[in-house]
């Protein structure tokens, strides 16, 4: 039997040796088209496991995290001229925003349960959304407003390797949350906030920290996202498809689990950009199908199920030595 | 147990039928809106119906056709276009392409450029910004198009204008009116069409001209387009003394104006613009009627008001009457080629050509000279070539300023006797623009 | 004033659709606790059959109704028999993605078969007004408002008088309880799934001669029947009617009064400070 210890150093290992050799991959893959899309799959990953420390592990359904999104991608937008003209610190400076944003939506939205306070995610979020389209002086409406990019140039290399190195990142903090303290909290507030407050867990402030560290990563993602299409406007960015986006990569893979947004990116990304290309007017459907067909067939997600299984099989294995060895 | 199983081979039948449906409607490559068009076949068999819908296909697609060509040989020239073919502009997309066929059809009938056949490489972009971003990547990095064309939307081609222009790769705009497509410092984006502004100073000074009005009241759609017409028109407005006294965004697809109206009425404009699709310009119209809302010139900014739907019978019908719109091209305006092409067209796909359809048409043309001129398929020649562009097309004369910017002339036309008529330049004018505008009881 | 008087009128008749929609919503909340998120789109794929049935044959859009809403309860107690059913004891998660997914899935394939092209069905009485006082008053929006009276009041005594109606209410109550009393909960769910989609389903239909269509209209009418059901209360259906009228005129007064741009807003912060405030609405009382 393996100890924790061990499987914590393990799994870190395990991560942090992956994105070691998918750093190369810019350097060995010579199609610049493909990097486009293995960026987009990054950045996917990095919104689903934020999502996801919200979504899957505290069991809060947020269908407005588009809110976030946007805010990360305006600030990159609006604020990097006035901070010196540099995208980076126009990034940095949206992600800060998005904390008391997350006070905010965590101080109207957390009162309500369940599918209530998914419904006031939605609405807040586009009450958010209206108020950015109209407001044409401060940021350009449905105009849109363009964008610096945080490399110039070419070569997507470093693209690449800030959105690996952002998943890695998140990966990392969201899988040492759950082994700590905070996600054991959080854990318990989504099997029953009641019986959790009842123990003397202060639901409120605990979700309201997942909240914010979702909301921080997410709208990091947000910034880079724009400075990498170096334009964006309103329904790119903060519209309830990109939150239903942003939920379906966590939902697909696995709820509660930390890879399963992972894969839920990957097949999102990938399998996405090859429905486009090759199935013509068909690929609209695939999003609504593959939601329908995993809530029905496999509700834990891939990830959620492949684990599930394993532990059947891992079962059915030790008691097969045990009637062996008896 | 049995009902489990029972209902596990429903969902099986489901999910297979619906796989089925997919990979048919994927397997007909050819026929891109396949679904589509026999869905709209479904509605022309009974015309008469009042229905509506954007221009759609009797049949099938077809390609242009093309005639006993004079020998073509070498290797086809590939230019890359991304182009919206499935989607919410969908609908355009499917414009454009029609117009870039025909003048394919046409090219390669004369023999192509330079003896070489010229054909175009298209990807879709599903309407969305970031996916022509890939689209264009893939098109030059992978495909290694020389040049391309420019999607549909304002927000796809801005996207994209920055991926080509970062490539160095000459990207031609045929249909995207947003002003800051040519305001970017971009080397290697050059535009045909107008740019919105241009749609409201043209609309602006005709009105202070003619009607010499103290108020106007602005309603246009809170997207792109409606915005970037309508911000320009309220400046140059106040500039020359016009008080703006309703300046109202509203969303388009929102179908019940009667609030709106009501509001803009109760501020007694003497001119109203409107900025708005098909629908919607529709829909205004009648409303307008019902509520009696009587300014002394109804205007608007292109787009919907200046479709043929519009004056139809399932359109705006009689309330169409008097619009004034301004708009890119016309069948009837007086540059060679125009009412070829909306011959041309009109009989290929049983509707009249939408001016996007037109200004893909043009835009062909200005590439292929731009090829013959440049001689070579070098980008930088290319490019060159582009920038030196002095011609005269169906969509009018072609000349990029520094910044790629053609000074493409706009019209305006009115609704006279319910068909467009050229109403101003007064040398592209074909008859005198009706002012006053007769409130609806007498009419 | 008339400007005032206008606005109003315009709201109420535009309410009374609104509340007709959220009576479907209510309804099937009350009876399953599930949300269903694919509400806007059964409206839709039914303003979609009216087209049809207005196009290839000829049928008026409010005769059409005696098509669609049996079409639609038919097509609700499927959905919810192979689709919901099965999903009820998972956790409210699954349920609310399940109707999101369903709703997509709608959406998109009426954009495959019919393109996201605007479509109208122009009728003789599609511009009709009527003036009353000074007020221009839509024929066919009135006629719509009539109707979707009639079929509130027609639910109202069904669930009050017949027996399917009271089981209905029980189950609604406490659904253990029913189910221990004889009550077949499983059917009840369907058919209360079918009459809530019938309601969309009208609720579109009418909607037809005064609005276009297009694949992705559904989407905001979701949102709206939401707000409908959480002003006067979940299961409530005179809180549906309430509210929908309630939104209705809010709306048409804030598009006047406040900003057309910011119209859609109007609802979403109503339906915001009622969550704050009185999440269980105006006449419910479920526990939120």
């Amino acid at each position: 039997m393996k100890t924790l210890s061990n499987l914590r150093s393990n799994f870190v290992y395990a991560v942090v040796g992956t994105g070691a050799i998918l750093a190369f991959v810019p350097f060995v893959l010579s199609s610049s088209y493909l990097l486009q899309v293995l960026i987009i799959v990054l950045l996917f990953v990095t919104l689903g496991v934020s999502w996801n420390l919200l979504g899957g592990y505290s069991g809060q359904l947020s269908l407005g995290h588009a809110v976030f999104f946007g805010i990360g991608a305006y600030g990159v937008a609006l604020l990097s001229k006035p901070l010196g003209q540099s995208p980076w610190l126009g990034l940095l400076a949206g992600a800060v925003l998005s904390l008391p944003l997350a006070a905010f939506v965590g101080y109207v939205c957390f009162r309500l349960r369940g599918p209530y306070f998914t419904l006031a995610t939605i609405a807040l979020a586009e009450v958010i959304r209206l108020v950015v389209l109209n407001s044409v002086d401060l940021t350009g409406g449905a105009k849109g407003v363009t964008v610096r990019p945080l490399f110039k140039g070419v070569d997507k290399a470093p693209w690449y390797l800030l959105a690996l190195g952002l998943a890695v990142f998140v990966v990392l903090v969201t899988y040492l949350i759950t082994r700590s303290k905070l996600g054991y909290y959080l854990v318990a507030i989504r099997e029953d906030e009641d019986a959790a407050e009842a123990v003397g867990v202060d639901a409120t402030g605990y979700k309201m920290v997942a909240l914010a560290i979702s909301a921080f990563f997410t709208s990091v993602a947000g910034g880079f996202f724009a400075s990498y299409l170096s334009f964006i406007e309103p329904d790119m960015v903060l519209s309830v498809e990109r939150s239903v986006e942003i939920c379906l990569l966590a939902i697909i893979g696995g709820l509660g689990t930390i890879l399963g947004p992972v894969v839920g990116a990957l097949i999102l990304g990938l399998a996405g950009e090859w429905f486009r290309t090759n199935l013509g007017q068909a690929h609209l459907l695939t999003y609504g199908v593959l939601l329908v067909a995993v809530i029905m067939f496999m509700p834990e997600g891939i990830v959620g199920t492949m684990k599930k299984a394993g532990q059947v099989i891992g079962k059915r294995l030790s008691e097969e030595r045990r009637r062996v060895t008896a | 147990m049995e009902n489990v199983f029972r209902s596990k081979l429903i969902y099986i039948a489901f999910v297979s039928i619906l796989g089925v449906g997919i990979v048919l409607t994927a397997c007909s490559p050819a026929s891109a809106p396949a679904p589509g068009s026999s869905g709209k076949e479904l509605v022309m068999t009974t015309p008469a119906k009042g229905t509506e819908s954007a221009p759609s296909a009797k049949a099938s697609e077809k390609a242009a056709p093309t005639e006993a060509k004079p020998s073509v040989s070498g290797e086809p020239i590939k230019i890359g276009v991304v182009t919206s073919l499935t989607g919410s502009q969908a609908n355009f997309g499917q414009a454009q392409k029609r117009g870039y066929e025909i003048a394919l059809g046409e090219i390669n009938a004369k023999g192509g450029v330079d003896r070489r056949k010229l054909e175009l490489v298209y990807e879709d972009d599903a309407s969305k910004p970031e996916t022509a971003m890939s689209a264009t990547e893939k098109l030059i990095t992978q495909d290694k198009v020389p040049a391309m064309m420019s999607p549909y939307s304002s927000a796809a081609t801005l996207a994209a204008a920055g991926v080509a222009d970062k490539y160095e790769t000459p990207f031609l705009v045929a249909t995207s009116a947003a002003d800051n497509i040519t305001e970017q410092g971009y080397k290697w984006v050059f535009r045909i069409c107008a740019p919105s502004s241009v749609y409201a100073s043209t609309m602006v000074d005709f009105i202070a001209d003619i009607a010499k009005p103290q108020t106007l009241a602005i309603v246009f759609e809170n997207t792109n387009f409606g915005t970037s017409t309508a911000g320009p028109a309220k400046e140059i407005a106040e500039k020359k003394g016009i008080k703006v006294v309703a300046y109202e965004a509203y969303k388009a697809g929102a179908p019940d104006f009667k609030p709106l109206i009501t509001k803009v009425k109760s501020a007694n404009p003497d001119v109203v613009f409107f900025v708005s699709y098909l629908m919607d310009a529709t829909l205004l119209m009648r409303q307008s009627k019902e509520l009696d809302f009587n300014p002394k010139m109804y205007t608007a900014g292109g787009a919907g008001f200046s479709m043929a739907e519009f004056v139809s019978e399932s359109g705006a019908g009689r309330a169409a009457e008097y619009t004034l719109s301004v708009t890119q091209w016309t069948a009837d305006a007086k540059w060679p080629g125009a009412k070829d092409f909306d011959a041309k067209f009109t009989e290929l796909y049983n509707v009249a050509p939408e001016y996007h359809a037109a200004e893909a048409y043009a835009a062909v043309y200005v590439m292929a000279d731009a090829i013959k001129r440049a001689g070579t398929l070098d980008k930088t020649k290319l490019r060159d070539a582009l920038a030196n562009t002095d011609m005269n097309t169906a969509f009018g004369p072609i000349k990029f300023n520094a910044q790629g910017q053609n000074s493409h002339p706009m019209l305006i036309t009115q609704v006279q006797k319910g068909t467009f008529v050229t109403v101003w330049p007064t040398d592209a004018a074909s008859a005198t623009p009706v002012f006053p505008t007769p409130p609806w009881s007498q009419r | 004033m008339s400007v005032l008087a206008q606005t109003i009128v315009g709201g109420i008749l535009l309410g009374g659709l609104y509340a007709l929609i959220g009576i479907g919503l209510t309804i099937v909340f009350g009876v399953m606790r599930v949300i269903n998120f694919a509400h806007g789109e059964f409206l839709m794929v039914s303003m979609y059959l009216t087209y049809l049935l207005f196009t290839l044959w000829g049928v008026d859009p409010f005769l059409s109704l005696f098509i669609t809403m049996p079409v639609f309860f038919l097509f609700g107690m499927f959905i919810q028999r192979f689709f919901i059913s099965p999903v009820l004891k998972a956790p409210e998660m699954n349920q609310i993605l399940l109707t999101v997914g369903i709703g997509l899935i709608l959406a998109n394939l009426i954009q495959l078969l019919f393109s996201a092209d605007y479509r109208q069905v122009k009728t003789s009485y599609s511009d009709a007004v009527v003036g009353v006082s000074g007020i221009s008053v839509s024929l066919p929006y009135s006629g719509a408002f009539v109707v979707a009276i009639l079929i509130t009041v027609a639910l109202y005594f069904f669930l009050m008088r017949t027996d399917t109606g009271k089981a209905i209410r029980a189950t609604a109550q406490d659904r253990d309880a029913a189910a221990l009393m004889g009550a077949d909960v499983g059917r009840i769910s369907m058919i209360t799934f079918g009459i809530g989609t019938a309601a969309a389903a009208a609720a579109g239909t009418l909607l037809t001669p005064v609005y276009y269509l297009f694949p992705t209209v559904g989407g905001p009418f979701t949102l709206k029947s939401f707000v409908v059901v959480v002003l006067g209360g979940m299961g409530s259906i005179l809180g549906a009617i309430f509210g929908g009228l309630t939104l209705g005129i809010a709306e048409s007064l804030g598009a006047v009064y406040v900003s057309t741009g910011y119209q859609d807003a109007i609802g979403f912060l109503i339906f915001l400070l009622i969550l704050i405030l009185k999440p269980s609405g105006l006449f419910g009382k479920s526990r939120v």
